[in-house]
């Protein structure tokens, strides 16, 4: 009876193995002249939900760019507005109006056609309705919108603006799907989720298999140019080695966001490229003011900052104590730049770049010079300089984050050199859940997060006015010039006087170290040379090729050769006759086994 | 005590369990942080918003309030709704459910199965090559680090011959009917035969030991006495005697298949309730988190009873007691 249970056991497996191989082998081995082109991308991030207003990550704006349009889109050189589903838009004299010419003929994926009132009726959605918030900043001071006919589209602000030209980051609903959702809760409205997710964008997702994978269907419709490939699949991942196999054995046409030490170990392999894109986000050392008890109105005072912070001198001996282009060569391998201004290097346009002979130079031997001089020395001896203000030693404790790449790292060399220079320094490092709660009650001194910010540079300077402290603000860092220049960027309807005064404010930022910019990071990708060509970064010419901003690489992709156009899924498999024999070989040996076995028993201890 | 009543008390000692399991499932996960403030802030909101949103999270309520709450909407089977997809938490859950019942259902099943038989074969032969071979296998997989040979594995199976894919749960092409199950049986080999390893040494020891402990006994010698043949020694006397200790064993594990297995899940992208509940944990998703655990909990609660009740009829000393 055991020998069946063995034979029954053996048989399962010579299934399992022979019928999988047997499936891959058939696929592979009988190209059909209709098989769909599918680009095979991986990513370990889950798809968090097809709703829009749920989106928070990766692969949900990877959805959102591929799946819908938006009224105007960014440029693929750099970032500015450039027409969408508006071909054009244009202010009245006094900023407060701005009419947009929405082009015709384009169709939602059901075949309704789109209009100008899907776009009134967005964005009026988002403004009447909670739980729309993320979309709410880019749509100021009340505004009020009306589609007089199916090609004109008007915004009414209250206040000139210029939010229209930005471009707004809303992608346009159908409103045909979306109405009976006016006025619900946030919670339904949150809760809506609807696939296939009708939308107009150049692909169409058809299927989510959660924590598995995502499929989108070309729209072979598209105004924006017509896809040559049929089909894109967003596999899911849960570590990057996993990954990284399935490129190399073809499961996959590219993988997303490498670690440096993957993306090395791939470096050399024939038909693999890596691929580094330009930073779109920085990790920084943030400094706290205090002032968060107050800005909560609470009694309580929470916050435990060290008063010697308010001291720029202070700030910028730590400035000089930091090694950016050693946290770059350490801790990203090379993957990443030294950080500078607070602005998002990828957006070319609005980036300021200071000249390394201005920046803050490593240089110990100034930092210590520099605490010396103002008047931070160590009065007992104990290598620990002290405050000659409150009498404090200079100990203080940077919080760090578990789960973000970099932080816990950076914050471990920081502390090395600051300790060198006089500081008693304790690391903390806490998960992201955290952090939020040490920032709201201001319990730090310093802590290493970080930044991504729009393209556009109103948000990431707003951080550092006054009112932004216990809203985005990391420190509660408060400067009335800033404040100051923040209001007055917004009137500036010159795209070169805006720059001028943005600039401005990026260098005053610099000098005033509200916090420490450490490094910009980039995000690497790897992708197959045999399969794909025609990947676009953007912005040009070292954006993202995916996960950017549209869906223009997917448009643009060809396949390498005809070929390869016949097969979809390659794997380097083995054939069906070999399958087949190891199985048979598995069978026969089990036979054997129990065979033999059988007879052992018969003999043995009667 | 008669069968009847034996039964009846071990079912409401279950119900008891469970009644108490849902108790501090509630109350645990207060104590772990509060999800409003994490929400309000990725959502900007003012405190008007956040009480807003604290009493649309039904968080608002005084404890005890939303206890009971909780517990009557238990009952109903609604779970309540994720905090971070805002998707119901039973849908949530039913889509990982089968997954992992099916990987570590399976490994748990071929441990058990080729585990009992090495450790019988192997105390029954003891000594030999067969039993030294078979306890150091044991050892050795049992001490291994499952995430590394499951890596392993997918690198040298997945990434470099390309037999098996290197991760997932099914292929992408809408395989249906036979094809699909091949296709299902093909992802779940590597990951399968990871956990199988891990799973297998536990039960080759604790059965070799069982029997070797019952080989011993005066009935054994009594059997052989009287002239029966070694397999129906084994068969009917020594290894029914020496199962004991391991249906216990066999039961739990089988209570745990619904905790998953994070690290294989991980290794191998395979979407099941370990990695869920892992996630839950670090984004404080509560109504996911509870809707986890309490399924978990009722898994274990439910299989101790069936062993309980499965003991009185295979042992009646049992029942006697």
């Amino acid at each position: 009876m055991l020998g069946r249970v063995r034979v029954m056991a053996a048989l399962v497996l010579v299934v399992g193995i022979a019928g999988g191989g047997f499936v891959r082998a058939t696929a592979q081995e009988s190209p059909v002249p209709d098989e769909k082109l599918t680009l095979n991308v991986g990513l370990t991030e889950d798809f968090v939900s097809p709703n829009p207003f749920v989106a928070c990550c990766t692969m949900d704006y990877e959805f959102l760019f591929l799946n819908y349009d938006m009224l105007l889109n960014f440029d693929t050189v750099d970032l500015s507005p450039a027409p969408g589903l508006a071909e054009s838009c244009e202010p009245s004299p006094d900023h407060m109006d701005w009419t947009c010419t929405i082009r015709e003929g384009v169709t939602w994926s059901d075949g309704q056609p789109l209009t100008a009132e899907d776009i009134a009726f967005t964005y009026t959605f988002i403004v009447e309705n909670k739980g729309t918030g993320v979309f709410g900043d880019y749509l100021p001071y009340q505004p009020t919108f009306e589609a007089p006919d199916a090609t004109t589209f008007i915004w009414h602000s209250s206040e000139p603006t210029f939010a229209p030209e930005i471009p707004p980051w809303i992608y346009i609903l159908p409103k045909h799907i979306w109405e009976p959702l006016d006025g619900k809760s946030g919670q339904e409205i949150k809760g809506f989720e609807e696939i296939p997710a009708v939308g107009s964008g150049a692909f169409n997702m058809v299927e989510w298999k959660p924590g598995q994978f995502v499929r989108f269907d070309a729209n072979k419709n598209y105004w924006n140019g017509v896809p040559t490939i049929d089909e894109i699949v967003y596999r899911i991942f849960e570590n990057q080695e996993a990954m990284v196999q399935a490129l190399k054995s073809g499961e996959l046409d590219y993988a997303y966001d490498l670690s440096p030490t993957l993306a090395n170990s791939l470096g050399g392999t024939t038909g693999i490229e890596v691929y580094e894109g330009a930073p779109g986000s920085w990790t920084n050392l943030a400094f706290n003011f205090g002032g968060q008890s107050a800005a909560a109105g609470v009694d309580e005072v929470t916050e435990t900052n060290h008063p010697a912070l308010q001291d720029i001198r202070l700030r910028e001996a730590i400035a000089h104590a930091v090694d950016k282009q050693a946290l770059v060569d350490t801790i990203y391998q090379g993957y990443a730049l030294p950080g500078d201004t607070f602005m998002r290097p990828d957006s070319a346009f609005w980036h300021l770049d200071i000249p390394a002979e201005e920046e803050f130079a490593f240089d110990l031997g100034l930092a210590r010079q520099i605490l010396d001089d103002a008047g931070y020395l160590d009065t007992d001896g104990d290598g620990i300089r002290e405050d000659p203000v409150s009498g404090l030693p200079l100990a203080m404790d940077i919080v760090t984050i578990t789960d973000e790449f970099g932080s816990v790292d950076s914050g471990k060399l920081i502390e090395g050199w600051l300790e060198e220079i006089g500081f008693d320094i304790e690391l903390r490092p806490v998960t992201t859940t955290k952090i939020y709660e040490i920032w709201e009650l201001g319990d730090f001194d310093m802590y290493v997060w970080g930044w991504a910010g729009d393209v556009d540079p109103d948000f990431i300077m707003s951080v550092f006015t006054t009112n932004s402290c216990l809203v985005w603000s990391d420190g509660c860092y408060s400067d009335p010039q800033v404040d100051a220049w923040h209001e007055e960027q917004r009137t500036l309807f010159d795209r070169d006087e805006r720059k001028a005064l943005i600039d401005q404010m990026q260098r005053y930022l610099y000098e005033q170290l509200p916090e420490l910019a450490l490094t910009y990071e980039q995000t690497i990708h790897a992708y197959r040379t045999d399969r794909f060509t025609g990947y676009f970064p953007v912005p040009q010419p070292e954006g993202d090729l995916l996960f950017g901003w549209g869906p223009y690489s997917q448009i643009a992709l060809e396949p390498v050769t005809a070929e390869e156009a016949a097969e979809t899924q390659d794997g380097g498999g083995i054939p069906v006759g070999v399958w087949i024999g190891l199985g048979i070989g598995v069978v026969a040996i089990a036979a054997l086994l129990l065979v033999r076995r059988g007879r052992e028993e018969e003999d043995e201890r009667v | 005590m008669g069968p009847r009543r034996y039964i009846l008390r071990k079912l409401l000692h279950a119900l008891a369990t469970l009644a108490f399991v849902l108790s501090v499932n509630f109350f645990l996960f207060r104590i772990l942080g509060d999800p409003v403030t994490l929400l309000s802030r990725s959502l900007r909101l003012d405190p008007t918003e956040q009480l807003e949103l604290r009493q649309e999270l039904g968080v608002a309520d005084p404890l005890p309030q939303q206890f009971v709450n909780y517990v009557g909407d238990t009952l109903r089977g609604e779970l309540g709704v994720s905090f971070l997809s805002g998707r119901p938490v039973s849908q949530v859950i039913a889509e990982r459910t089968w997954p992992t019942v099916l990987l570590v259902g399976s490994a748990t099943l071929f441990a058990t199965v080729f585990g009992l038989l090495a450790g019988i074969r192997g105390a029954w032969n003891r000594g030999s090559a067969f039993d030294s071979g078979s306890l150091l296998g044991s050892l050795v997989f049992f001490s291994m680090p499952e995430g590394w040979l499951g890596m392993i594995l997918l690198i040298v199976f997945a990434g470099t011959l390309g037999w098996f894919p290197a991760g997932g749960m099914e292929s992408v092409e809408p395989y249906t009917g036979l094809q699909h199950v091949t296709d299902v049986l093909h992802h779940l080999f590597l990951p399968c035969l990871t956990l199988t390893l891990g799973y297998i040494g536990e039960y080759t020891i604790i059965m070799r030991s069982s029997l070797l402990e019952v080989m011993g006994e005066d009935y054994v010698t009594t059997a052989r006495a009287k002239g029966l043949r070694d397999k129906m020694v084994r068969r009917h006397h020594a290894v029914p005697n020496a199962m004991l200790p391991t249906f216990t064993l066999i039961f739990f594990s089988f209570g745990f298949v619904l905790g998953g297995s994070i690290i294989v899940e991980t290794v191998f992208s395979w979407p099941g309730l370990g990695l869920l509940t892992y996630g839950a944990i670090d984004r404080l998703d509560y109504p996911v988190i509870q809707g986890v655990f309490l399924v978990f909990s009722a898994a274990v609660i439910v299989a101790n009873l069936a062993a309980d009740i499965t003991y009185g009829y295979v042992d009646p000393r049992i029942r006697e007691a």
